[in-house]
């Protein structure tokens, strides 16, 4: 139990990412209004970012810029962090898009409710 | 000069298309210049494709590698065209030409505006783009980023007609597939932390040695990527988006989706399935066993679920989720016939089934008719449009003579050899159903009464499309000779490595 | 080997030519259908005599990278004489049946594409060629079968394709699991499976059976086949009780001699159940068919019944036994096909269907009755008929096989034959003379002829065996 513990709070950045993606994945299946499933995208995609950012990161490492004289040896790795703008760009990417479709949605039903939407949708339909 | 063309062969099949993508808005007035030179751009790509796949067949599947940007393989992003990456991407080019073929004069009827049917272009070639990427790239991080290009593209091209209903398939499709993407992204981060690289073939020699530290590690990385592509495409129980995504989009869009798109990502599964963890990464964690059992529930639960739909475009939606099944299940049999067998019935589905909607389409354009019944007795007054839906259906069912039989029959050989016989009865279950769902789209179309409404064949371009596509339906049932060829090459490079 | 090509070749051609002849050039096409037919059976004739008199005739090509071979054998020339032949027969038969009708080029359309499928059955000389024909033949009948356009029909051309693509389904695993345990799927020479001894090969068997079974109408796979009887008369006659349910039963005969083999059949312990299962096939189809008061079904039960008798004849295992399935084969197709020209002649002349209203019918149509009771002799098996012959042989060679309780099963049907169409035969010619009630007498001429044609050479070759001995001994030399 100790172990464990302590396990986790040596890998505390994974712990976080682990209830940020949990968080993230709970909302987007239970809500179902547009806006809260679109944000519980973007948490799961935080948790996933943070992932890889820990994984680069080496305690006590330096900033990965080769300096004249300097005598450090150990430097964080910067892949991932370069790795995740590139995620971060796509996720905005998404986020404007999926936005332009809710206010396409709000406009033709009048809600940003999953449910609603639905509901309008078979009364339409059954018209 | 040749040695110039050879050596950027894989980067220019990639190129091409999104190139062209990007010069096409500043067009977006001209739609006959923005067609025309749509239909420019394929024909080079399949140009390109055509080299490509003969070279590598001359070289006997010995891929050509390049490094983007000059920057050599375990740092930079390497592209590594072998007989995996040429057949798929001689079968995306061709099946996109014919599609934007059959765009042409055709779509402002669904889409809109000009300018709206220039960006729809620009859509399909990001896709033609980004797919042709996952199947030359040797970069997880890579499949990522094209994964992406790719699910904005498709959900973009779900939402292009002005419907309400177009614009909520496609939120639920970027939802789920974003959420596959996260996922993915995920087993990518994964195998990086484990292994310290993203060039496939670095991580998979890493991953050999030092997967037995971190099994747990490897498990979620598997499971990751298996949900996530799994999401993307649509293996049964995820499977809930793509008939809404693909029934609303318009014709040569749903033709793309389900012909073409599906097909990206289940390319980008086997690779990292073979070519970073490796076959005995997979038989270590039983991955073949969920396979066989995704894939064969999938196969049942596609085709029934298709039995019930009375609109032909859901049905036919229905149907792609069941035949994604049967690559599904071919993935799970390690040995070279089922995963030729696999990759071939992955081709002639993604022939077939653009077939099947484009043809679609046009009976629905002329009838107004969404539902099946609303296609009485047409068969008389289009008879290309429903000779060539006839022909891809039989395709479809397998019958000798056709592309699907060949699919099916290396399909049953490699179920064989692996020793599953419930499989190979799922298998030929599926066949039947599949003539049970679309046997009575041509009933309707050729036994029953003709109408009195006036219908008739889409135009010149849309015919030749057609044709076309029939033809090729076909021809590799007839003579599958360099198709098989490649997937054989491949399948045996799948294997050898590791 | 150009006559086979033209042999398979005449059907898909007049298939084409006929689909482009307009609807009302009713004479064109006849002489289109007839000119094709004639070929068709012309060159299956040239094949035939060819085969019998020893001559290889192969052709050998590729499709979709899996070979394919065209090469008839006795026993595949046989089936072809028998269903080229009766195609001319029923092409005549069907001019006089459809004069007035509408719908016409789609059915005669069908009607020859299926003669080429059928064809193809009969000739093919491998797996993977009899599959291909196999499935089609499905396809080209179907179109047949939905002919009247009905409700009923359509329900019926449903349940018609769905068994026969499942049954496809399951010789395509059968087919898949011999090539990956031989490599081999070539009919000539030794049988595909020889020297192979496993008791798994036992559900190999049932799957191809199954898969055949189904066109075969073994019990409980025979479904379909009354279903199908919505059809016009002449498909009836032809594909439902000839070439269609016969190409199941060459099938299996296929099966049983060229991808088993005798030496290996009789290693396998099912081929038991599944003499018992014919046996039963037999006795349930006959009795059932007594039982039937619409003509037509009455004759596909019955036809379910005779099917059975030629797959007894293939489950012996011994020369007299094959004799007697290749004897039944020729002699029966003849005489059920008249059976069912007759029952056409008198629903569309006097609009009966049922048994129970053809009381006095024969004072009506003397010739047709006459045809009609020594057709139903034949049924029974007695001796001025052809049937006679082939019945005898089997029961020779049940006995000779120790199963001789498989004589016993067939002397039986003979007898529930008689009781199933005797009282037919006597109420037509006994009581009043029926009402006329149709003005309508066209093409009579055009459906009776090839009836009262067909009976007498079935009288013929009762007399004279020997007319049709050598083809049947050739089938048997080629594999005891």
């Amino acid at each position: 139990m100790k172990i464990l513990l302590e396990k986790l709070i040596i890998n505390y950045p994974y712990f976080a990412a682990v209830i940020l993606f949990i968080i993230g994945a709970l909302t987007v299946l239970t809500r179902s209004n547009l806006f809260k499933k679109l944000i519980g995208i973007n948490i799961m995609e935080s948790g996933i970012f943070l992932m890889f950012v820990a994984a680069g990161n080496i305690r006590g490492g330096a900033v990965p810029i080769l300096e004249e004289g300097s005598s450090r040896s150990v430097y964080i790795n910067p892949l991932p962090s370069a790795l995740m703008l590139t995620g971060i760009v796509v996720s905005v990417s998404v986020t404007a898009f999926a936005l332009a479709l809710i206010l396409r949605l709000y406009k033709e039903y009048g809600t940003t409710d999953a449910r609603r939407i639905a509901e309008i949708r078979s009364g339409v339909l059954k018209k | 000069m040749m040695t110039v063309i050879t050596d950027n062969l894989p980067v220019f099949v990639v190129i091409a298309p999104l190139f062209v993508a990007f010069i096409l808005p500043t067009f977006a007035r001209r739609l006959r210049l923005v067609e025309g030179l749509v239909i420019i751009a394929n024909t080079l790509w399949i140009a390109g494709a055509a080299y490509l796949a003969s070279i590598v067949l001359s070289q006997n599947g010995i891929p050509i590698t390049y490094a983007l940007g000059g920057w050599q393989a375990p740092w930079g992003i390497e592209l590594k065209a072998g007989s995996l990456g040429a057949l798929f991407i001689l079968i995306i080019a061709g099946v996109s030409l014919m599609v934007s073929f059959f765009a042409r004069n055709n779509l402002t009827e669904e889409v809109g505006s000009y300018e709206r049917v220039a960006r729809f272009y620009v859509l399909i070639l990001l896709l033609g783009g980004a797919l042709a990427g996952m199947a030359v790239t040797n970069d997880l991080f890579n499949v990522y980023v094209l994964v992406e290009i790719a699910t904005l593209s498709c959900c973009g091209m779900v939402s292009a007609r002005k419907h309400a209903r177009a614009a909520e398939a496609a939120f639920t499709y970027l939802i789920l597939a974003t959420l596959g993407s996260i996922l993915v992204m995920g087993g990518i981060g994964f195998i990086y932390i484990i292994t310290g690289h993203l060039n496939m073939a670095f991580a998979s020699q890493e991953l050999g040695r030092v997967w037995q530290n971190s099994p747990h590690v490897v498990w979620m990385a598997f499971s990751f990527f298996l949900v996530g592509f799994g999401v993307k495409a649509a293996v049964f129980p995820l499977h809930v988006w793509l008939p809404d995504a693909h029934s609303t989009a318009p014709a040569p869009a749903s033709a793309i989706l389900s012909g073409l798109a599906v097909k990206g990502y289940l390319i980008c599964l086997l690779k990292i399935l073979y070519n970073v963890f490796g076959q005995t990464l997979m038989q270590q964690y039983a991955v073949q066993r969920i396979l066989v059992i995704v894939g064969t529930l999938t196969i049942m639960a596609g085709s029934i679920l298709a039995l019930t739909q009375d609109e032909l475009k859901r049905r036919l939606a229905f149907s792609t989720v069941a035949q994604v099944g049967y690559i599904f299940f071919g993935f799970s049999l390690i040995n070279t016939k089922g995963l030729s067998g696999a990759l071939f019935y992955l081709v002639s589905h993604a022939v077939i089934k653009s077939t099947l909607f484009l043809a679609a389409g046009a009976m629905i354009s002329a009838t107004g008719e969404g539902k099946i019944s609303g296609l009485a007795g047409i068969g008389r007054k289009m008879p290309i449009t429903v000779a060539a839906f006839t022909v891809a259906s039989l395709g479809l069912i397998g019958i000798p003579l056709f592309s699907g039989f060949i699919g099916k029959w290396y399909l049953l050989l490699g179920s064989m050899e692996a020793g599953s016989v419930i499989p190979a009865v799922v298998i030929i279950a599926g066949s039947v159903l599949c003539a049970a769902y679309l046997l009575p789209v041509i009933r309707v179309a050729y036994f029953e009464p003709t109408p009195e409404v006036d219908v008739k064949d889409p135009g010149l371009s849309q015919k030749v499309a057609l044709i076309v596509l029939a033809a090729a339906v076909v021809i590799l049932g007839i003579l599958p000779g360099p198709f098989m060829e490649l997937a054989n090459m491949a399948a045996t490079e799948l294997l050898v490595l590791k | 080997m150009p006559d086979l090509i033209f042999a398979l070749l005449s059907g898909v051609v007049g298939s084409l030519i006929i689909a482009v002849i307009p609807q009302v050039r009713n004479r064109l096409r006849n002489f289109a259908v007839l000119f094709f037919c004639a070929a068709g059976t012309f060159f299956s004739w040239r094949v035939a005599i060819a085969v019998f008199a020893g001559e290889s005739a192969e052709i050998s090509g590729e499709i979709g990278g899996f070979p394919f071979v065209l090469s008839p054998d006795p026993l595949g020339a046989v089936f072809g004489l028998i269903a080229s032949t009766l195609w001319l027969f029923a092409a005549v038969y069907s001019f006089g049946y459809m004069a007035g009708k509408n719908r016409q080029r789609s059915y005669f359309t069908f009607f020859l594409l299926a003669l080429s499928a059928t064809l193809g059955v009969a000739f093919s000389g491998n797996l993977i060629a009899l599959y291909l024909f196999y499935e089609l033949l499905t396809f080209a009948t179907y179109p047949l079968v939905i002919h009247e356009r009905s409700a009923e029909a359509m329900k019926a051309g449903k349940r018609y394709i769905l068994y026969s693509l499942s049954g496809a389904g399951a010789i395509l695993i059968a087919i898949v699991v011999t090539y990956s345990l031989t490599g081999n799927v070539d009919f000539s020479g030794e049988p595909i499976l020889a020297g192979h001894r496993s008791s798994g090969l036992n559900f190999l068997l049932i799957l191809f059976i199954i898969g055949f079974g189904v066109k075969a109408a073994i019990m409980p796979l025979h479904r379909w086949l009354p279903a199908a009887m919505v059809a016009p008369t002449p498909v009836s006659a032809l594909l439902h009780a000839v070439a269609v349910v016969y190409s199941g039963a060459y099938g299996i005969l296929r099966v049983v001699y060229s991808v088993f083999g005798q030496e290996l059949m009789r290693t396998l312990s099912f081929r038991y159940i599944f003499s018992w299962v014919i046996a039963f096939t037999i006795l349930a189809g006959v009795i059932i068919a007594t039982r039937q008061d619409i003509m037509k079904l009455r004759l596909a039960y019955q036809t379910v019944s005779h099917l059975s008798y030629i797959l007894l004849g293939a489950f012996t295992l011994q020369p007299w036994g094959l004799a007697g399935a290749v004897m039944h084969m020729i002699s029966y197709s003849m005489l059920k096909i008249t059976l069912f020209f007759c029952a056409g002649i008198i629903s569309e002349h006097s609009g009966k269907t049922r048994v129970s209203s053809m009381g006095g019918i024969g004072r009506q149509f003397p010739e047709t009755m006459a045809a009609f009771g020594v057709a139903t002799l034949g049924m029974i098996g007695m001796l001025p008929l052809n049937t006679f012959w082939g019945k005898y042989y089997l029961m020779k060679g049940s006995v000779a096989a120790g199963m001789w309780p498989f004589a016993l099963v067939l002397t039986g049907s003979g007898i529930i034959n008689a009781v199933c169409f005797i009282p037919v035969v006597v109420n037509a010619f006994r009581g009043e003379k029926a009402h006329t009630n149709s003005g309508q007498k066209t093409g009579v001429a055009l459906m009776l002829a090839p009836t009262l044609i067909l009976v007498v050479i079935a009288l013929f070759t009762g007399l004279w065996p020997g007319m049709v001995w050598p083809a049947v001994q050739a089938v048997v030399n080629w594999y005891f």
